[in-house]
């Protein structure tokens, strides 16, 4: 009989402190992202190539400081990635591969390494040295990008060495 | 005598059910650092480069070239209400009371500089020089500064618009 009665406090409990706990989040922590995380993570991606293509463009005319926003974006963008993976995300519409859940770990410190890159590569334009900007951007398709995209993409078709820089779509 | 067994089991669901609530919130916000007064300011810092460079771009003819970081403003405008958690007002930050007293009015001026970065990366990718023009023109006022105005302590001697690197 007590036990009854306890049980039916728990779940009471239960209830009202859900309630509670869901309105208080629900005031400070509003939903970012839609409800599609793979048109949400390629529409950041696209951003992070977008602002890549920006880099190598502002490289190539000599203006090197100008690289350091286009690096910290990447480097802020990086840390929203892997919230956009979440298991069982896998349409037809993704490019991502199953090995992301199956090696999730390793999926985390590859996106970890893009963000860091990203980091080095602001950080030497903001010291304005174009010789070590340029150092780090030649490595950067390959040990930032290609280190996440080889294991856990699956290659767009035709896709030679280094990816063509991604076009904004209008929305 | 039964009621103080319903009360008991309604204090102990209670704490099983926060507990649970905190793991699952715990990991969302595993995206900051845990020093939200550093990380608004890191995210508003990029805006405010990202805005230095549409300007840039924008006197260079450069009108295309605006999208990347008109993009990065809007992507940046969805996080920045979740980086202004209550009591997260310290020494270092410029953030006014008002924020959290007017909750809704600091959303809806988050929100408004999601579309107005929106509405210049849609006219960039159109490449669209005199609508682009015209939207970076207003933006500093109607973007920046309808959130700035009420929330936020202004910069000392703070001119118009402040060169940022």
């Amino acid at each position: 009989m007590k036990l009854r009665h306890v049980k039916t406090g728990v779940v009471l409990g239960s209830l009202v402190a859900l309630g509670l706990a869901s309105s208080a989040t629900g005031q400070s922590t509003p939903k970012i992202w839609t409800s599609d995380p793979v048109a949400d993570r390629q529409r950041l991606m696209k951003l992070n190539g977008a602002s890549w293509a920006d880099a190598q463009a502002k490289l190539k005319a000599g203006n090197v400081e100008a690289v350091a926003v286009n690096a910290e974006t990447m480097a802020l963008i990086a840390t929203q990635i892997t919230v956009l993976f979440p298991e069982g995300s896998l349409t037809e519409k993704s490019k991502a591969k199953p090995e992301i859940w199956q090696k999730w770990p390793e999926f985390e410190s590859a996106v970890k390494n893009y963000g860091m890159q990203a980091e080095k590569l602001r950080d030497a334009a903001r010291s304005k040295d174009q010789a070590a900007t340029e150092a780090v951007a030649k490595e950067f398709g390959r040990q930032a990008c290609g280190a996440c995209h080889t294991p856990f993409r699956v290659p767009p078709p035709q896709q030679q060495a280094p990816a063509p820089p991604q076009q904004l779509q209008p929305r | 005598m039964e009621f103080r067994h319903v009360r008991t089991g309604v204090i102990l669901g209670s704490l099983v059910a926060l507990t649970g609530v905190g793991c699952a919130t715990g990991q969302k916000t595993t995206m900051g650092s845990g020093d939200p007064v550093a990380d608004r300011q890191r995210l508003m810092k990029n805006n405010g480069a990202n805005w230095a460079d549409i300007q840039n771009k924008v006197k260079a003819g450069n009108v295309e070239g605006v999208a990347v970081n008109a993009e990065a403003l809007a992507l940046h405008a969805q996080r920045i209400t979740l980086l202004f958690p209550e009591g997260s007002l310290t020494d270092k930050s410029k953030a006014k009371p008002e924020i959290w007293q007017k909750w809704s009015e600091f959303q809806a001026a988050a929100k408004n500089l999601e579309n107005r970065a929106g509405t210049l990366r849609d006219q960039a990718v159109a490449k669209d020089a005199a609508a682009v023009q015209i939207t970076v023109t207003t933006f500093g006022r109607d973007a920046c500064g309808t959130c700035h105005t009420p929330f936020r302590v202004p910069p000392p001697q703070q001119q118009p618009a402040q060169p940022r690197s």
